[in-house]
């Protein structure tokens, strides 16, 4: 039987063969931890700007629109963030099974633990306004990203299903009107002569609103509910 | 300074990687430990070629020895060296495209096996020749065979099968519930009454 120890021994020793450093192996095990953590934060991001999408949009108008609740859900989701929520779990999960003792747990586990964080640190960044503050970025910097996601502005600028929303231009055009502009600029005689004030709003100039009702023609619009703009400092700045 | 097996005796393998990290020599002391066992390891999810699987010993020591810095104390030596042995072994026969077909068994490596999954007793069991056996675990997938090979031949508890495989233990658990339902579906395909 060949001596395969001596063998291996005698090239070892010829070869000079050496063990890899220890400096090596930590350095690519802190690299591997590296990239999970850093996939669980943009995973954080991903989880705090669709937080901020539903909670930017308006759950009670579905039935307004004739649409059912769950078809409202479906068009509404941020697929873009939720895909990329998916993606970086799916990069932590990766990353993670590469630790030294990753592969010991399943992969249930994982991910739940990873989303679980991931979750946590994203509401913690929303209620700190910076989902809303990397949407206004993304918004300006990201060509085409307002056409990737459903925002509250997708939601209101649907004025032939009763759904407007703008800015008041002047006010007291007549007792009961005012003039508004929409988000594509254009402009809209509101009739409020039955209209239900939601919050502590007066008709003023610069005001943003969002209005339902009923589109009368192309520039009249009567309000029968009439809601502050909240958030979306793209639109209040 | 040269040392003899006398001197590796009485020391762990544990301490011996530590040792071998400070002196080279003590390397041959940790090989020689598990040329046997490694080699039949290889030759058992191989197809038993026996040149084919020396040579991938010799890989198999090479890496470790460059990986020895890599190697967890609190981990046991054992399984770690038969996870380098098991990836350097299954790489080689991809490479080669030569998947094992025939695994180079003795009868009671079989007998194991089949003790396991099945009712011993079972005279339609003990009528089956060896061959006939064998013929039944290579249809086996390789994730099935490898599993088997560690629990009931090399003797491996789950522990040890999810640090040499990298799996969690409850999947091991599940691939050998897996692997022994498969096992008594292809005897039932043979029309085997069990």
């Amino acid at each position: 039987m060949k001596n395969i120890s001596e063998e291996v021994f005698k090239k070892i020793k010829k070869e000079n063969i050496k063990p890899k450093s220890y400096r090596y192996f930590a350095t690519k095990n802190y690299f591997i931890w590296f990239l999970f953590g850093i996939s669980i934060i943009l995973g954080s991001f991903a989880f705090s700007m669709i937080l901020f999408m539903f909670r930017q949009l308006d759950w009670d108008i579905y039935h307004y629109l004739g649409d059912s609740f769950l078809k409202t859900v479906f068009i509404s989701l941020p697929y873009l963030w939720l895909i990329f929520l998916i993606l970086f779990l799916g990069v932590a999960y990766y990353n993670f099974i590469h630790t030294k003792r990753g592969y010991r747990f399943r992969f249930i586990t994982i991910l739940v633990t990873s989303l679980i964080i991931s979750t946590l640190l994203g509401t913690a960044l929303y209620f700190n306004g910076f989902s809303e503050n990397l949407e206004n970025v993304f918004f300006q910097k990201i060509p085409y990203y307002n056409k990737l996601i459903y925002t509250c502005e997708n939601q209101w600028m649907q004025p032939s299903k009763g759904l407007l929303a703008g800015t008041i231009m002047e006010a007291g055009i007549s007792k009961n009107s005012f003039s508004l502009m929409d988000f594509n600029n254009q402009h809209w005689e509101v009739n409020i002569d039955n209209t239900i004030w939601k919050g502590k709003l007066k008709t003023s100039k610069g005001l943003k609103i969002k209005l339902m009702g009923k589109m009368e023609d192309e520039t009249h619009f009567t309000a029968i509910e009439i809601r502050p703009w909240k958030g979306q400092k793209k639109f209040t700045q | 300074m040269v040392v003899t097996i006398k001197e590796c005796i009485d020391k762990t393998d544990e301490q011996l990687v530590l040792l071998t990290l400070k002196n080279q020599e003590y390397y041959l002391c940790l090989m020689k430990r598990y040329e046997s066992e490694l080699l039949n390891y290889i030759m058992k999810i191989s197809n038993g070629n026996k040149q084919d699987a020396e040579d991938i010993l010799q890989e198999t020591f090479i890496k470790a020895y460059q990986n020895l810095n890599d190697f967890n104390l609190s981990l046991k030596f054992s399984n770690w060296i038969f996870r380098i042995t098991h990836n350097a072994t299954i790489s080689a026969f991809r490479k080669k495209k030569i998947y094992s077909q025939a695994i180079s068994w003795e009868e009671k490596d079989l007998d194991s096996i089949l003790q396991s999954t099945l009712d011993v007793e079972n005279t339609n069991i003990q009528k089956l020749s060896y061959e006939h056996v064998l013929e039944i675990i290579n249809r086996l997938p390789l994730k099935y065979k490898e599993i088997l090979i560690l629990k009931f031949i090399e003797d491996k508890d789950y522990r040890a099968i999810s640090d040499i495989l990298h799996k969690p233990m409850g999947t091991i658990a599940t691939l050998l519930n897996r692997a022994k339902k498969a096992i008594i579906r292809e005897l039932k395909k043979e029309g085997i009454d069990l």
